[in-house]
């Protein structure tokens, strides 16, 4: 392995790292201090030199965003950090709440400051309710010492924030769907454009970012975007949180950088393949990423473009790893039907297909399947949320990215474990 | 929701400073809704149709849309449930890592499937989906509280300590 | 302003407006669910989507906005949109989409109220696959009752979320939700907050399948067997315009008629529902003439005759009432009739709705007060005066029909009137009061012209038979009065209209024909 050394999680592990006397003894709110003396130009441009992408699952730059937010609109902007981590696998927002709360804070101070808010949301999962407590002595903590409310440290700059929890509906995670659940109503995403850089929470220009993209934030400003963009590649750089889980000994939150090889995250530092068996496939991202099977996983670097190279994606960087055992019809179904379950139901697509599939799958578990069923799971999975290889107009069916988050996972059980959804089929069973 | 007929419950937050204090930390009232409906239902254990009528009044929209965005979310519960809700995460990590038996071991002790209660108003079994808890998998949540890396024992000595 | 190529034709359309509403207003299909012009934009059902120059997928046309595109990035030099509605990938986009919505779907069309008038039959037909590959079990509920007049079938129910948005944006009445989420959602209401607000019919209208249907209507007959008149409601001085189905003269439903001068695409349940009243009641279809026992039967001639001969008798003694009920031509014939010395009854009123979206309901019961008072300009408001200061001893009633109540004041003051004349279609209140009655038309059979309170003149087609040997409105006052007057009488409506026109100037110009669906506002008059 190499010899990273971590940025984010670098205390986690010390005693009482969530205080502020902690976080400010490793040098906490130095940034925001700098920061506060810029320009919020200023302050877009540096994080835009950085290059960070989001880390929330799409990967937009952050500083590039922040940029969408207009000069010259009279209405309040808003920043929303969102705290929603709902995709099955991922569980690093979590860690970087419960361990390092200030820096998160500092992170949502300054992207705040750059573009112009002075009321910012922390849309936190309603499940999160101990980290929810920690959070509101967090809050208080800050506005005792001045980092939040009236002038912050003598600046004339003022920012509230408010702990908004959800209730249970992993669409809120996106971005428009969690605008709306803000808004106190149900989690329907919405149609873009308006994009919500020009009509967000109500209808004001907002900006959405991931727990983890702010927490880099204050290092940009302490160490330079040049130290920033000299980790990792060039395209995505920066240190990257992965959540390892399923079939591995040492399941846990690792920091490396962009692009360290998954095999080393699966191998190395999630300590291997539990019981000494056999890797079988792998979800990098999430489980809205396309499955990987065990030779890819072994290949594939964990950055943006390696992950797109061969039809997957980083996501929200959680790898959910799958051994022999595993039978993979049953796992497509138990994905299938996370899905099924928390679609919105908006559009036709997305609420029609998904129980479609599931139905499918249930079908060929219960011997009732037949090879045209295959090839129709490709086509309703094409028609959800179109072919992966981003060909043209063949994505974007639905309203929000759900609909390819549910079709391209699918299609690649089947399109890579094809053998195992044929051995359900009695009648073929003959042939094989 | 219906109470077979007789007149209908009011509902009141017990404390309205903290009513007045969420209410003050939003632009607008409506945003103050999911707030609303999380304490009331800390205080009524679920929001029945008199919680409903008040929320629906303290931030000015219809009954119907506080009840389309109740229905809308799985945290939120329109009917009682018992003291202990057992949420047990299914999800592809939780599931590799014997979420099933903890479903299948509450069913057998307590007799209850998942969606019930039982008859002491004990426990409610539900199953839900990813809790962001993948690494300590399996994860079984009760009321507010995450239970990780359960084994089968933990899960038991658990579920026993719940009175 | 901006230049849409679509498909094979270049529209020159305003900036801003979606390549959906380009489309549609030039005739050129693009399958549509959730889209509404009335309603907020939520693009959910993914069926409109075309195929756009530049852009990598496929696009919802009714969220895409033909803008101004600086003239160096003009596509060909001269385009700032290319869309292809007929792309390979669109039709078999719609397919895809038809499926999806078919896959829960009863397809009962057969037996299914909106057969004829549905969106999803037809593009099915136009646009989808012949048979289904479901194998699954469907998705079955029951159907419900969502308000005491609409009932909604959940299984052909597509989830466009019209009828929701309806009643949050343009009722402002909000009962409608969608319940749960996903492949559970579904349209509700609570039950103690049903959908009974006076707009409620018309969510059956833009359910764009048959899932709302209005009880008022169910199973009475299948859509392709009724004659459709386009007409005006009569039940308040708006003037909705209206689309009436009758079938061998009988009136089966109204269902609104785009009109955006007026109603825009809406009409209310008292003018949807009101057409009912008149079912029950006992036509009068001859002329009736009060003798000693009460009223016996006669015929048009002895009634003529004998009204031109009281109002010989009667010098300089006579009267009218004009009814804002009439239509234009009525009351105006009635006024040379009386001289212009008109009077009329207290309006019929109740309160008036305005709802958030600027629909309104109005007090004014009347369809034509504007109108009447227009053609009949010298209208004393104290009529009961005036019958005495002008020793009235004839008066012509034109009957408000059986929604007028007379109170004893005015029954008193007809009783000392010698000889009182009432056209009407039935034995009201009023009718009761006369020495004669001449039977003209009720509601739905009438032909004219009528003006609404915003002064919007609107042409009033009748949709059934006039009864019996009723004639019509314009034309028992005509022959009154030309009799009287020994002069020629007027042979149809249209010349009414005209001779209207050379004594009040705002008419001057109205024609059927220029009337036209849509209406006038007066002389130019605008109607905001
Ligand atoms: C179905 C779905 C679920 C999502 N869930 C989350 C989530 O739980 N947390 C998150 O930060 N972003 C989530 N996202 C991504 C957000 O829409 C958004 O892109 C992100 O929060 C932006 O932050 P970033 O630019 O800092 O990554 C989700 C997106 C989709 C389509
Ligand atoms: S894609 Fe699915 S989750 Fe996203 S808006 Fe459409 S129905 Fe909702
Ligand atoms: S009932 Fe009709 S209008 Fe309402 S959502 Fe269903 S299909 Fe749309
Ligand atoms: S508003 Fe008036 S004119 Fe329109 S439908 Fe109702 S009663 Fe008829
Ligand atoms: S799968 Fe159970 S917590 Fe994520
Ligand atoms: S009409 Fe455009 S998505 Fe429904």
């Amino acid at each position: 392995m190499s010899s990273f050394e971590p940025v984010l999680t670098k205390h986690i592990h010390e005693e009482d790292c969530h205080t502020l006397a902690f976080y400010r003894s490793v040098g906490g709110y130095k940034a925001l201090e700098k920061v506060l003396s810029m320009k919020p130009d200023e302050v877009i441009d540096t994080v835009k030199a950085s290059n960070l992408r989001g880390r929330g699952g799409a990967g937009f730059p952050a500083g590039v965003k922040w940029s969408f937010i207009p000069n010259d609109s009279d209405k309040p902007t808003y920043l929303i950090n969102n705290a929603d981590e709902s995709e099955p696998g991922t569980f690093k927002d979590r860690l970087l709440i419960n361990k390092t709360p200030h820096q998160m804070m500092e992170g949502m101070i300054i992207a705040s400051y750059a573009i112009g808010c002075n009321l910012a949301f922390i849309y936190i999962r309603g499940e999160f309710y101990k980290e929810t407590c920690l959070l509101e002595a967090v809050l208080a903590e800050a506005y005792d010492a001045n980092l939040l409310g009236k002038g912050i440290l003598g600046s004339d700059y003022d920012l509230d924030v408010v702990i908004h929890r959800g209730a249970g509906a992993y669409i809120c995670g996106e971005e428009t769907g969690l605008i709306e659940s803000l808004e106190g109503k149900r989690g329907w995403p919405r149609i873009k454009p308006p994009f919500p850089a020009v009509e967000g929470y109500l209808k004001c220009p907002t900006v959405v970012n991931n727990v983890e993209t702010l927490c880099n934030l204050p290092h940009i400003f302490n160490q330079g975007p040049e130290w920033f963009r000299s980790i990792g590649p060039e395209q995505g750089p920066g240190p990257k949180l992965y959540c390892v889980s399923g079939c591995v000994n040492s399941p846990d939150v690792f920091e490396e950088p962009m692009g360290v090889p998954l095999k080393d995250l699966i191998y190395d530092r999630a300590g291997g393949i539990r019981n000494g068996n056999e890797l079988k496939a792998v979800f990098p991202g999430g489980s809205s990423s396309a499955i990987l099977t065990a030779e890819e996983a072994m290949n594939v670097n964990m950055d943006f473009d390696s992950l797109i190279n061969i039809k997957s994606m980083l996501g929200s960087a959680g790898i959910i790893v799958m051994d022999e055992k595993v039978d993979m019809v049953q796992a497509c179904l138990n994905i299938a039907r996370f899905y099924e379950h928390e679609s919105c139901g908006q559009c036709t697509p997305c609420r029609e297909g998904t129980t479609w599939l599931v139905k499918m799958l249930i079908r060929m578990i219960n011997g009732g399947g037949t090879e045209r069923d295959i090839e129709m799971i490709y086509e309703i999975t094409d028609n959800i949320g179109g072919l992966i290889d981003f060909s043209q107009g063949s994505f974007g069916k639905t309203i929000c990215p759900f609909g390819e988050a549910v079709a391209w996972p699918v299609r690649s059980f089947v399109e890579k474990f094809k053998d195992e959804f044929l051995s359900y089929m009695p009648n073929l069973e003959v042939v094989a | 929701m219906s109470n077979n007929g007789a007149p209908k419950q009011s509902f009141s937050f017990a404390d309205p400073d903290k009513v007045q204090n969420i209410l003050s930390q939003y632009p607008d009232k409506q945003s103050a809704l999911l707030p609303l409906l999380h304490l009331a239902q800390s205080e009524e254990g679920y929001i029945s149709s008199a919680v409903i009528d008040t929320i629906s009044e303290i931030v000015d929209c219809h009954q119907a849309l506080v009840m389309d965005c109740v229905s809308f979310y799985t945290m939120l519960y329109t009917k009682p449930h018992g003291r202990h809700i057992i949420q047990v995460c299914q999800t592809l990590s939780c599931s590799l890592n014997g979420a099933d038996g903890l479903v299948d071991h509450v069913t057998a002790k307590c007799g209850i499937k998942p969606g019930e209660t039982t008859d002491d108003n004990r426990f409610t079994l539900m199953k839900v989906e990813c809790l962001g808890s993948c690494g300590t998998a399996p994860v079984v949540q009760v009321n507010n509280d995450y239970h990780e890396s359960l084994t089968l024992e933990e899960f038991e000595k658990l579920l026993e300590s719940l009175k | 302003m901006p230049i849409v190529k679509i498909d094979d034709t270049d529209f020159t359309v305003e900036k801003g407006t979606s390549v959906l509403q380009a489309a549609l207003a030039n005739d050129i299909e693009i399958p549509h669910y959730c889209y509404h012009p009335a309603l907020e934009i939520v693009g959910s059902c993914r069926m409109c989507l075309v195929k756009v120059e530049g852009m990598p997928k496929l696009q919802v046309s009714c969220n895409t906005f033909v803008g101004d595109v600086p003239s160096d990035k003009k596509i060909d030099g001269k385009y700032d949109m290319v869309v292809s509605t007929q792309d390979e990938l669109v039709q078999q986009e719609q397919k895809n989409m038809l499926e999806f919505l078919l896959l829960n779907h009863p397809l009962d069309c057969p037996v299914c109220d909106q057969a004829g008038e549905c969106d999803l039959q037809d593009y099915a037909f136009k646009y989808g696959n012949a048979h289904s590959r479901f194998e699954e079990d469907k998705r079955v509920r029951p159907n419900e009752y969502l308000g005491s007049q609409i009932v909604i079938n959940h299984n052909r129910c597509i989830l466009c979320s019209r009828c929701v948005r309806f009643t949050r944006e343009i009722s402002g009445s909000s009962e409608l939700f969608v319940e749960a989420r996903g492949y559970n959602s579904k349209i509700s209401v609570l039950e103690e907050k049903p959908l009974d607000n006076l707009l409620a019919g018309n969510v059956a209208d833009i359910c764009p399948v048959g899932a709302l249907l209005s009880t008022d209507y169910i199973h009475k007959n299948r859509i392709w067997n009724l004659d459709k008149q386009p007409s005006i409601c009569q039940d308040c001085s708006v003037g909705c315009n209206v689309d009436v189905f009758h079938q061998k003269d009988q009136i089966l439903r109204l269902t609104p008629r785009e009109n955006h001068s007026v109603n825009k695409f809406f009409m209310c349940d008292k003018g949807r529902y009101g057409f009912h009243r008149f079912e029950e009641i006992e036509r009068l279809t001859v002329p009736m003439i009060m003798s000693e026992g009460g009223f016996i039967e006669t015929t048009w001639d002895e009634a003529i005759e004998k009204t031109v001969d009281e109002l010989n008798g009667a010098g300089k003694g006579i009267a009218g009432i004009a009814s804002p009920f009439h239509t234009n031509e009525a009351n105006f014939m009635l006024g040379r009739l009386v001289n212009g010395n008109v009077g009329t009854l207290p309006p019929i009123t109740s309160e008036e709705i305005n709802y958030p979206s600027g629909f309104r309901i109005s007090g004014d019961r009347s369809p034509n007060r504007h109108g009447m008072n227009d053609v009949c300009p010298s209208i004393v408001d104290d009529f009961a005066s005036a019958v005495e200061r002008k020793d009235i001893r004839f008066l012509y009633l034109l009957d408000d029909g059986i929604d007028r109540e007379l109170n004893e004041l005015w029954k008193g003051m007809l009783e000392k009137i010698d000889f009182v004349v009432v056209q009407s279609y039935a034995m009201t209140d009023v009718s009761k009061c006369a020495d004669i009655v001449l039977p003209g038309q009720a509601p739905f059979e009438r032909e004219g012209t009528i003006t609404n309170d915003m002064g919007r003149v609107q042409w009033l087609r009748p949709s059934v038979t006039t009864k019996g040997e009723s004639r019509p409105d314009w034309e028992i006052p005509m022959l009154i009065q030309s009799k009287h007057a020994g002069v020629e009488g007027l042979t149809d409506v249209s010349s009414v209209m005209n001779e209207m026109g050379k004594d009040f100037a705002a008419y001057s110009d109205i024609t059927f024909f220029r009337l036209g669906d849509q209406g006038l506002p007066l002389n130019g008059k605008a109607e905001e």
